[in-house]
Order: structure tokens, then sequence, then C-alpha cells
């Protein structure tokens, strides 16, 4: 068929109608899913408000701060570091919404890579959104990227190089912050969102830092505690109250030549106790089928499943796959088995804590029953 | 930087644009009629 001025003007004309219905949807992911305070939410802070250089842009993200009425130690939650690792940003906002803090301070930042909330990575056909009932409605929730959007960093270099060690990475790292620590003042976009991260926990002193992930099934460090090594005694101390809790995770220590990551540099470059905590996650993975929201809240696969049989995988996987319950648990209870260790292991560093639900609450009531109705 | 970055977009979009009329096949000018929506949504700094 030959074309002409009018079949090029009806193909033009088809182009904007699609960039426009695309826009729209591309837009729409820019919106953030609502966060309600809780009764133990005492000050609502901004990351800016410890690095003015991130300010009024999308790397600033909101710190809730839950502040008890006596002194003791303090501790930073980091939610959303990777916003396609849904448990982490959904404890976060399980403990903002529900902890009631009596002694000492945690402090939680659950959309930690703002930016990265703002889009999802192209040819993974992820969902935009998942929701969660709650008692008398419906929650959304953000399926976003591993890695800041390209619109606020970009373009990425062939190779990126770790500014403080010198180390290599692929380019496309340069803007996962969990590269990026400690951060600089003067870095890319990502460098300072993590820079801000640092700064607050320099100017709060703050005790000790957990920073939520979750991996794919295939990966080795999963259903696992890393910690720094001065993190260490108290890392394993919570482990082994994990198992006490019927909650099997493995502890892996800090590799020292592998930088970037908030395990290491925060527990270098500041007198914090750092620690990560991973889940599986199926809908991440790349041995996944159908991806969507289901597999997102259930992790039921069958190609998991299949793996599993094979030997490929590093976690237990069956037909029950691994709910949205069972990984944000396992971040909840290991949040507060760390924060008893750390109290039991420096008693001045006290964190007295009520409210976060553990695992078999949250498996037993369901997710939605520790988030607000949407309002 | 970041404008010439728009301004090599904008460059490329124009000249895809054109050649949708100049391509006397419809299946060339369904191509480049594919290829301009990205370069919008960038343009517009959407995607």
């Amino acid at each position: 068929m030959k074309g002409n001025k009018k079949t090029a003007i009806g193909v033009i004309l088809c182009s904007l109608a699609i960039s426009f219905l695309a826009g729209k949807e591309f837009i729409k992911m820019k919106e953030p899913e609502p966060i309600y305070k809780g009764e133990g939410v005492t000050k609502l802070k901004m990351l800016s408000d410890y690095f003015p250089g991130i300010k009024g842009t999308n790397a600033d993200t909101e710190v809730y701060i839950l502040e008890g009425k006596e002194k003791g130690g303090s501790t930073l939650v980091l939610g959303g570091t990777h916003p396609n690792e849904p448990s982490g940003i959904l404890a976060a906002t399980v403990i903002i919404e529900n902890a009631k803090v009596n002694k000492g301070t945690i402090y939680v930042i659950p959309r930690t890579n703002n930016s990265a909330f703002s889009h999802n990575d192209p040819q993974e056909g992820s969902v935009q959104r998942y929701y969660i009932k709650t008692k008398n409605g419906s929650r959304w929730f953000r399926f976003g990227s591993r890695a800041t959007n390209p619109l606020d960093q970009w373009p990425d270099p062939d190779v990126y190089i770790h500014a403080s060690s010198g180390q290599n990475l692929s380019g496309s790292e340069t803007r996962n912050i969990n590269r990026a620590y400690p951060g600089r003042p003067d870095g890319t976009f990502t460098e300072k969102a993590a820079y801000g991260i640092a700064e607050l926990i320099r100017q709060e002193n703050i005790t000790m830092e957990i920073d939520l992930h979750e991996a794919s099934p295939e990966y080795p460090v999963i259903n696992a505690m890393v910690s720094h090594e001065r993190a260490m005694p108290i890392a394993s101390t919570a482990v082994m109250n994990l198992e006490f809790d019927d909650i099997t995770i493995g502890l892996e220590p800090s590799p020292v030549n592998l930088r970037g990551l908030t395990h290491r540099e925060l527990g270098d470059y500041t007198n914090t106790y750092a620690v990560l905590m991973e889940t599986a996650n199926a809908s991440q993975g790349r041995l996944r089928g159908k991806t969507d929201e289901a597999l997102v809240l259930t992790g039921i696969d069958p190609t998991y499943v299949k793996a599993q049989k094979l030997g490929r995988l590093y976690v237990p996987y069956d037909e029950q796959g691994h709910s949205i319950e069972e990984r944000v648990g396992r971040h909840t209870t290991g949040v507060l088995e760390l924060i008893n260790a750390l109290g039991e292991l420096e008693p001045e560093n006290l964190i007295e804590v009520e409210g976060i639900p553990k695992k078999d609450e949250l498996v037993e009531n369901g997710l939605g029953s520790y988030l607000k109705d949407p309002m | 930087m970041f404008y010439i970055y728009l301004g090599i977009t904008l460059f490329i979009l124009v000249l895809v644009t054109f050649n949708i009329f100049e391509d006397e096949s419809i299946f060339g000018q369904l191509n480049s009629a594919l290829i301009i929506i990205p370069l919008i949504l960038r343009l517009l700094m959407i995607k």
C-alpha cells in the first residue's frame, strides 16, 4: 500500500493519541501512595532538613519520627531503597502506622529512593501499583524501579566508578542508591540522596540502621540478614532469637570489597550499626512466569516451584509461594529482634516499642488489619 | 547540557516527522510514527 500526505497525517495523529494515553499513565506514576501517620508519630521531617542540597528535587523524601518520652537508643528503618521490593516499603508503612515508642526513637523513611518510585523498569511488565484490602477499604501502593528515574539522572556511564572506593560497577548501577553510599554533597542525583541519609544518621546520632530489601528467589543472599562487622554481635543475637520465633534466616558478613551498600558504607562512614535484611520476592525474579498483582502479593508461581525442584533456588519454594504477609512479617519481626538485641547488649541504647505486629500476627490477621483505612 | 540534549531530541523528532511525509510506503510511515512516540514523551520529560 502506498503512503501519501493523508496517510502521513493519519499516522501522526495516531502517534499523538498514543503519546497522550501513554503519557497520562506515566504521569500517574509520579503520584505518591498515601501513608498515614500513626499515633506514635511525633514529628515529620524531610530528608532535605538534613541535607538542603536536595530540597525541591525528587530526591527529597519524608522522614517519620517516633520519639518516646524517655531517652534511649535510636534506629533508622529504610524502606523503598528499591521500590520493586514491596515488603520493605510495606513493613516501613506498618511501623509508621502502628508503632508506639515508649523509650528511645525510631526514624522511618518509607520511600528511600523517592525518584525510583516514579517509574518502573522497561520490558519487565511490572504492575504500576498493587492493592491491599483493609478493614473498610483498599489501599494502593506503588511498584517502582530498582533505580532512580532517568528523568532525574541521565545518561548512565558505561562503567560506574564508586566515588569513595574507586570500585567499577556496571553503568546502570550509577542510579542504584544502594551502590551510592556514603554519597557526595556534590555528586550525582543518587549520590546526593545517599548523602542525605548519611547526614541524617550523623546529625541524629542514629544507633542502628536497618535497610529492608527483597531479592529474587534464585539470588544467593535471601531470607538473610547482612551485617557490618561492628553490628555483628547485635545481628547474631537477633538471628538466634528469630530462629526461636520459627523464622529461618541466614547471617552474612558485609563483604569488604563490595562497595556502596548501606551495610558497608554507613557502617564505615558513620557510627551507626548497619544491617540489611532480605526476603523472597518472585515478582522481581528472572525465572518468574506471569507478572501481575497476584504474583506481587502471593509469590505463587509454578515456574519457581519447578526451579526449586531442579535445585536452582536459595529459598524453599512450594505451591503456597511466599505471601506478602510472610515477607512483611519477616521484616517487622527482624526489626523487633534487632531492637531487642541492641537493648540487651547495650542497655543505654534500649528502645521500648509496642504495636509492631510480628510475622505470625500478620499471617493470621492479614496485612490489611495493620494498615489504616483509606481517607 | 540538558537543553542541548532536548535540542537533539527535537531535531530528530522533526527529521522523523518530515520523513513520514516523504515516505511513499505506508509501512515506512507507520515505522516512523512508532519512533516519534518515545521522542515526544522524552521531549516533554514524561518518560
